[in-house]
């Protein structure tokens, strides 16, 4: 193995792979990091020019993008509260506070420690755990699957805000906006206008929310946020502040590492499903939405955890877990490499080279996340009166070109003004999204379950893994019940 | 820079109405209506770069996917019939308005411009599993009563057709015998296979060759013309005797808005009488598992063959009710 | 009659509205389901029921006057008179809508750079001219460039350029 490991570093350790995967990290943290421009648009972009490059450097460029472009969600959901990707937006949920804090400096460097130390143990796993954790991914079926997302549905619970009740009734509309579109079985449900059979994407749906209500809040109430821009400088995260934080961040990346090699799970939910888990544990969990540097990494750590591991079940399965795993599988066909068991006996040179080649995009990921964060800080100096217009232009070009479909943008529109009558009535809009993203894996393998069991609902509890996540789940509403009814009472002790 | 500016001001200004005899006279977009890195993105990616070369214009690719494949097709459907935006039409633009009553465009509201591939399925169980060929595997579903499930796109998707016709073939009621569990996409499909979540499916080939060549998953039987190169001992379905199911295949094909000028029709010929010989085009074929049928078939005839298929097993069937 | 309830009883007001105007017209019942196989209806009803359930007892709550204090941070504070406020509400709406409805007649870009200067228009701002110009002009156009170039996006061009 380690001659194999020798020969394999000398043949990836050319100039000319490092700059492939420079280009390829940096340009995906900045296309990550502009507003509605996605990483699977990124890969997308870069798969016409893979077919004219050799196997493994094709790879490592797409691996490069997708690593870079989920860290790259962070910088935009930070500092302009639009997060890149679906991933991001619990990195939104307490990175925009600290933000306008003019903690945007220690936010940014918090985002991207925990992405690199997410990043570095997934590509850890990859490499020694790929084989039990294919299998464990394997043994998830449509029972498990559905109470494992339900389970990260309970982190609802925790993003409502003070209002536990409206958290609720708002993850009842993302659940319920979830269902538009294709049915599983080939019908269409909702579908008002043609554009609606296909139902609406998570993109206009996330950016709509998160990104257009604050440029409503700034045209109706005229309130500019503080000017952050004296403060920038205070960017350091200290070694105080550090400490409390390490174990969301290690829990955040096993997190990620253990669902993205789930095929079908992904980031998004691996950073809500961690993000719940770090506010439950923390002490400080009462602070979280409010601006809390753990709940940054704790969601950061669970998006960059899972990405490294997406590629598990594609290398040592063949079976893509995403879009970008699915491009991916492309790139492999196309250079003639089948992913897949056989991978291994057949190619062991190149999986050798793809494992190196992303131990290095981390150390690189570090290197382009200091740049462009340096470069982006500039963007706090922006007026907002100029800063939120041309937000919403960004995200009027990025949301229309991922599918150039106009219905998009009417989407993005629309939810821009849901949110912002959200926000008036105090409703939390991050329940929507999460439950929005949810959603459909939780409808879907709850019926896929049925079906199979002809009906009968005991199919949900039938295996360890089930009893293990219908306990927790009782747990976190025990928990949450509690919280309120202590809540109540000190309401009526101290009437306001 | 100055080209680039001149470029964006053509695409802006200029984009309608050029004489026939020019065309192509800038980029054409090529719709592929499902998402990247699947069978259909795979190639027409394959077709733009091949005919591209023939052309002397770039052809762009954008993914259009949803609501089965039907997004994508009336986004072209609907387009200005200019030549400038194409379809790469598969099986499911013949089969969703054959089965679907809400579908949102009909199988001929297109100029059909030519056949590209065959895509074989295949009818495939778990590789321990203890049916060895097709027979048995009908005789465990009859026995079973309905509970032995399988996994396909959706009950009136492509590959959900391919089981319901043997099924029908088998002399065995075609929704009830065996029940289907929906998944989406070739990924999620053999991944639940391989899970042991269902007990057997009948996709795409380009999903299923690497586990088949694993020894995860074993062939039962091949929907296509032929026999496939890479596994020459698997029978196809009309060699076994099931007429039905031997007519289910998957195909891509070449398609434009309807009316589409006899010079751009004139042009795709020439072109892909060019592209039916190109070494980069059938090389890439064969990578993705797929059968060129590049001027092969009389695309309009066939589309319309296919849909009546469709049509007259979604009524044998009783999804749609005439 | 204040907010909360009125907040309770539109939520309840719409699942409702859900679950029996628009489910039976827009959710079909496909004749191809096993019966023992939960329909696509199952699924949206069970969460309208349990958004109705939800909304009942926040009016309840609300009612009873036990619903718990908005968080300082996040309250709404008029800054002007409510009037003023609705008006740059509904202006800022109508630009939205005039952005969808202008860019079939003048394409996207032109409609993408009057969308733009209203917004600007809207939060204020008066001078920076220079700095108003390249957001409203030079912005969109590399934005149309970029994306045309790199993606090959192909912006809707509008009638009036056909």
């Amino acid at each position: 193995m380690l001659t194999e490991l020798l020969t394999a570093l000398e043949a990836v350790a050319t100039i000319q792979n490092f700059l492939i995967m420079a280009a390829g990290i940096w340009a995906g943290v900045v296309i990550g990091a502009i507003p509605g421009m996605t990483g699977t648009m990124a890969v997308t972009l870069a798969l016409p020019f893979t077919f004219y490059m050799a196997p493994v450097p094709s790879i490592l460029l797409l691996v490069a993008l997708y690593k870079g472009s989920t860290y790259g969600g962070s910088v935009s959901a930070i500092l302009i509260k639009t997060p890149g990707t679906a991933s991001a937006a619990c990195t939104a949920l307490d990175g925009y506070p600290l933000a306008r804090q003019g903690k945007a400096g220690k936010a940014l460097n918090m985002a991207l420690y925990s992405s690199v130390v997410g990043d570095f143990l997934s590509n850890i796993s990859l490499i020694f755990l790929a084989a039990p954790l294919a299998l464990l991914a394997l043994k998830v079926g449509p029972p498990e699957y559905f109470m494992l997302m339900l389970f990260a549905l309970t982190t609802v619970a925790g993003v409502s805000g003070t209002s536990l009740l409206m958290g609720l009734v708002s993850a009842c509309l993302g659940l319920l906006l979830a269902t538009a579109g294709e049915d599983m079985y080939g019908s269409f449900r909702f579908a008002f206008t043609p554009d609606m059979q296909a139902g609406l994407n998570v993109a206009p749906v996330l950016i709509g929310l998160f990104a257009l209500p604050e440029l409503f809040k700034l045209i109706v109430f005229r309130v500019p946020p503080p000017n952050r821009s004296a403060e920038i400088g205070d960017d350091h995260v200290s070694r105080r502040e550090l400490r409390p934080v390490i174990k969301s961040l290690l829990r955040g990346s096993f997190i990620g590492v253990v669902l993205g090699a789930i095929p079908g799970i992904g980031p998004s939910a691996a950073a809500f499903f961690s993000y719940g888990a770090a506010q439950r544990g923390s002490p400080r969990g009462a602070n979280f939405g409010k601006g809390e540097l753990e709940g940054v990494a704790a969601s950061e750590s669970a998006n960059n955890g899972a990405c490294g591991a997406t590629m598990i079940p594609l290398l040592a399965l063949g079976v893509p877990g995403d879009v970008i795993t699915g491009v991916m599988l492309g790139a492999f066909m196309i250079q003639g490499l089948t992913p897949g068991p056989l991978l291994f006996q057949t190619n062991i040179h190149e999986v050798y080279m793809l494992f190196i080649g992303m131990m290095l995009s981390s150390v690189l990921l570090f290197g382009a996340g200091k740049i462009t964060m340096r470069a982006f800080t500039t963007i706090s100096k922006i007026p907002a009166s100029l800063l939120s217009p041309v937000v919403l232009l960004l995200c009027l070009y990025g949301i229309y070109a991922i599918n150039s479909s106009m219905f998009d943008v009417v989407v993005l529109l629309a939810l821009g003004v849901v949110g912002f009558l959200m926000y008036l009535l105090a409703i939390p809009t991050a329940p929507f999204l999460i439950a929005f993203i949810l959603g459909p894996m939780i409808e879907e393998n709850l019926r896929r379950a049925l079906a199979t069991s002809r009906g009968d609902p005991l199919v949900l509890l039938s295996s360890p893994i089930t009893w293990i996540f219908a306990a927790l789940i009782l747990f976190v509403i025990g928990l949450t019940a509690r919280r309120e009814i202590k809540k109540a009472q000190d309401g009526k002790a101290q009437p306001q | 820079m100055l080209r680039l500016l001149a470029s964006t001001a053509a695409a802006a200004t200029l984009a309608a109405p050029l004489a026939a005899q020019e065309y192509p006279a800038g980029s054409i977009t090529l719709v592929i209506p499902y998402g990247p890195g699947g069978a259909s993105d795979l190639a027409g990616r394959a077709l733009a770069e091949s005919a591209g070369k023939y052309l002397d214009e770039p052809i762009a690719v954008v993914n259009r996917p949803g609501a089965g494949g039907m997004n994508g097709a009336r986004s072209v459907a609907e387009a200005e019939p200019d030549g400038y935006t194409l379809l790469l039409a598969r099986v499911g633009m013949a089969l969703t308005p054959a089965v679907n009553p809400q579908a949102s465009v009909g199988w001929d509201a297109y100029t059909f411009l030519g056949a590209l591939e065959a895509t074989p399925m295949i009818l495939a169980v778990q590789g321990d599993a203890s049916y060895d060929n097709v027979e048995e595997l009908m005789t465990a579903v009859a026995e079973n009563r309905g509970t032995m499930t399988y996994a396909a796109s959706g009950a009136t998707a492509i590959d959900g057709f391919t089981v319901q016709a043997l099924l029908s073939d088998n002399d065995l009621d075609p929704l009830t015998a065996a029940t289907l569990i929906p998944y989406k996409g070739g990924g999620a499909l053999a991944t639940a296979l391989l899970g042991g979540h269902v007990d057997f499916l009948a996709i795409a080939a380009g999903s299923l060759m690497p586990h088949i060549e694993s020894g995860d998953m074993k062939p039962l039987m091949v929907f296509a013309p032929d026999r496939m190169d890479e596994l020459p001992e698997v029978p196809t379905a009309s060699e076994l005797g099931y007429d039905t199911a031997g007519q289910i295949t998957g195909w891509s094909a070449l398609y434009g808005p309807e009316g589409l000028p006899d010079g751009v029709q004139s042009t795709w010929d020439e072109v892909l009488g060019e592209v039916a010989t190109d070494e980069t085009w059938l090389e890439q074929a064969e990578r993705r598992g797929s059968i060129s049928t590049v001027g092969e078939v009389d695309m309009t005839q066939y589309a319309q063959s296919q849909y009546e298929l469709f049509r007259d097993l979604a009524v044998e069937f009783g999804y749609i009710e005439e | 009659m204040n907010l909360a309830i009125l907040r309770g009883l539109g939520t309840v007001a719409f699942f409702a509205l859900v679950i029996w105007a628009m489910i039976p017209v827009y959710v079909p019942r496909p004749n191809f389901i096993p019966g023992f196989a939960p329909p696509p209806d199952f699924w949206p009803r069970l969460v309208c029921w349990a958004g109705m359930a939800l909304g009942l007892v926040s009016t309840i709550m609300a009612v009873l006057e036990q619903t718990p204090p908005v968080d300082p941070d996040e309250a709404v504070e008029a800054t002007a008179p409510v009037r003023t406020l609705l008006l740059r509400f509904a202006a800022m709406v109508a630009a939205l809508i005039g952005f969808t409805l202008l860019v079939d007649v003048l394409g996207f870009l032109l409609a993408a750079m009057l969308l733009t200067a209203a917004a600007i228009a809207l939060t204020g701002e008066r001078g920076r001219l220079a700095a108003v110009a390249i957001c409203v002009l030079a912005l969109p156009f590399g934005l149309d460039v970029f994306f045309g170039e790199a993606l090959g996006t192909q912006f809707p061009a509008g009638a009036l350029f056909r």
